[in-house]
């Protein structure tokens, strides 16, 4: 109750603290909404007569918008400029803080997203089965949940390195192939289809885009669920050892 | 009675990479990398009683602010024991972080920059589970003795660095610590603004009955606020005692300040002199029969007898260590 409480303060402090940032939270939006759009026009020129394609993308934009992380912006400065030690002295989880930075800034970026989905939605008169979309919420909060995971534990790699934004950028690379936004993976050749259904990153993005778009009725909860456990447990093994170094060498 | 802080031959010490200048010194160090082990803080001890104030002095890299992070519950020491309020402070629990505070001189304040200060003293209280009544009553008097009142509504960001170290103190003093690390809180302030934070501490401390470990390089804040001294250098404590004891161990001379038409300079060595006031250097023993003589000798105006300046003595032990 107590953590819930702090979080919903933390959540209010950030989206006071990210309002002041407006320009650069629309740099983010244009960053997060690029690559669904390239694949968008790609693959509508592929196949022009499909319209679940469109669907499917302008719900992988609102998924990326919803679930974007940029942990290494926010949380890995603060490794390296030392302010992570106000944070340890503070009685409450340090996740807690890191959390509500994300979703604030996951609220600012649905936001100032919303428009852009809006308007290319109107533009390809693309139509949503609304049932789908009800469907697609826990797998969408699933996606969430992965996406931060996934965000944090690359960006928790500045306690070793100052290239955190090379690892972080190398692991959206992953997201980007694997996640169905360089392609939906139902049009991947076989074997990488196979491999992609496997790795996380299907879940993070194209799963509960294909769920709200009505190209997948329905998909499995559990294949996110074992990758949320999975990537919790790496995320706390390295946490530990992140905090043991930066404790044995300080700011 | 139990310490408040008891530290037990601390030890730090940290793995630096090195390596030569040069393009083949940087090819070889991809494939062999070497270290060189830098030993921070050797065997540190001291323990300090509840409600007691100390001075923690040394020159830069002494081993300081180590000293406080570890203390604090930053660091985890390669070697030795501590307790602060009988807590191992490196584990970090939460009933531990209530109990102290570590304000930094050079980051008063963390968190949102955005959020006014009323909005960060309100997210304290809910962090520390201050009832209401009492952060109202302890606002109430942070308000007074921090002149807190004009800031409430202020963003963070915009503060100056006099008003973030007030505002910091308060953020730091709204659940009330029993222990307090002040890390340089008068760096970069001006005269007044110091002071105002001297008073405070001083004021704060009395109320309260905290315990608090200060380091500053400014001798007013270690001369009005702290009884004792602990003074480390190269990692190593080199001093821990009163300071007016450590005064008269590196300086074996007092001052006599006299104002007088005559010429006082057959009796010591004369320091400075100026429309008829001189400053007279003499060896601390001697100062009972110099001063004697002086009154007999000439007419004197005023005279008082003072310590060297605490500066003069600090540096001398920075520079040529304790005898």
């Amino acid at each position: 109750m107590r953590t819930a409480v702090l979080l919903g303060f933390r959540l209010r402090q950030e989206v006071l603290e990210w309002s002041g940032a407006w320009w650069f939270l629309l740099t983010l939006v244009v960053q997060a909404v690029v690559a669904p759009l390239i694949g968008l026009f790609v693959w509508s020129a592929v196949y022009p007569g499909d319209p679940a394609i469109a669907r499917y993308y302008v719900a992988i934009i609102l998924v990326t918008l919803m679930t974007e992380s940029f942990e290494q912006h926010t949380f890995s400065e603060r490794i390296y400029n030392g302010t992570l030690s106000h944070e340890l002295l503070r009685p409450q989880p340090v996740v807690v803080g890191v959390i509500g930075m994300n979703l604030a800034i996951r609220a600012w970026l649905t936001l100032l997203g919303a428009p852009i989905v809006l308007l290319t939605g109107i533009a390809l008169q693309v139509g949503f089965d609304w049932w789908a979309v009800v469907r697609s919420t826990p797998y969408l909060v699933l996606a969430a949940v992965l996406v931060f995971l996934w965000t944090f534990l690359l960006s928790l790699t500045a306690f070793w390195t100052d290239r955190v934004h090379a690892v972080v950028g190398f692991g959206s690379q992953l997201v980007f192939l694997f996640g169905g936004t360089a392609a939906p993976i139902g049009l991947l050749p076989d074997g990488l289809r196979r491999v992609a259904e496997v790795l996380p990153f299907y879940g993070m993005n194209g799963l509960p885009a294909e769920i709200a778009a009505g190209t997948r009725s329905g998909g499995s909860l559990l294949y996110q669920l074992v990758w949320v456990v999975v990537l919790v447990g790496v995320v706390m093994v390295l946490w530990r050892a992140g905090i043991r170094r930066y404790t044995a060498v300080g700011s | 009675m139990t310490a408040a802080v008891e530290v037990e031959n601390l030890s730090m010490s940290y793995k630096a990479p090195v390596r030569k200048g040069g393009l083949r010194a940087a090819f070889g160090s991809l494939v062999r990398r070497e270290y060189k082990t830098v030993q921070a803080l050797d065997e540190v001890s001291f323990t300090i009683a509840p409600g007691e104030v100390a001075g923690f002095i040394g020159p830069n890299g002494a081993g300081k602010t180590t000293t406080m992070k570890i203390l604090s519950g930053i660091l985890h020491p390669t070697g030795g024991a501590v307790q602060v309020l009988d807590t191992v402070p490196w584990q970090r629990r939460s009933a531990f972080l209530k109990r102290i505070a570590f304000v930094r001189g050079s980051q008063p304040v963390g968190g949102s920059q955005e959020l006014t200060v009323m909005d960060s003293l309100e997210y304290q209280r809910l962090l520390y589970d201050v009832p209401r009544a009492t952060f109202r009553r302890t606002l109430a008097e942070l308000e007074a003795l921090l002149d807190l009142e004009p800031l409430l509504e202020r963003q963070l960001r915009a503060l100056s660095l006099g008003e973030r170290m007030r505002v910091g103190l308060a953020m730091a003093l709204i659940y009330r610590p029993e222990v307090m690390f002040l890390d340089e809180p008068t760096i970069g302030l001006d005269v007044s603004a110091a002071s105002q934070i001297r008073e405070f501490v001083q004021e704060y401390v009395e109320q309260t009955g905290a315990t608090v470990l200060l380091t500053s390089h400014y001798m007013a804040d270690v001369a009005s606020l702290c009884p004792r001294l602990i003074l480390i250098d190269k990692g190593k404590v080199q001093y821990d005692g009163p300071l007016a004891e450590l005064s008269a161990r590196l300086s074996p001379y007092k001052l006599i300040r006299i104002s007088t038409q005559g010429d006082p300079s057959p009796f010591g060595e004369v320091v400075d002199k100026a429309d008829g006031r001189w400053v007279l250097r003499v060896p601390r023993d001697e100062v009972a029969g110099t001063t004697a003589r002086l009154l007999q000798a000439l007419e004197v105006v005023d005279l008082a007898v003072e310590e060297p300046p605490l500066e003069k003595v600090i540096d001398q032990a920075y520079r040529e260590g304790l005898r």
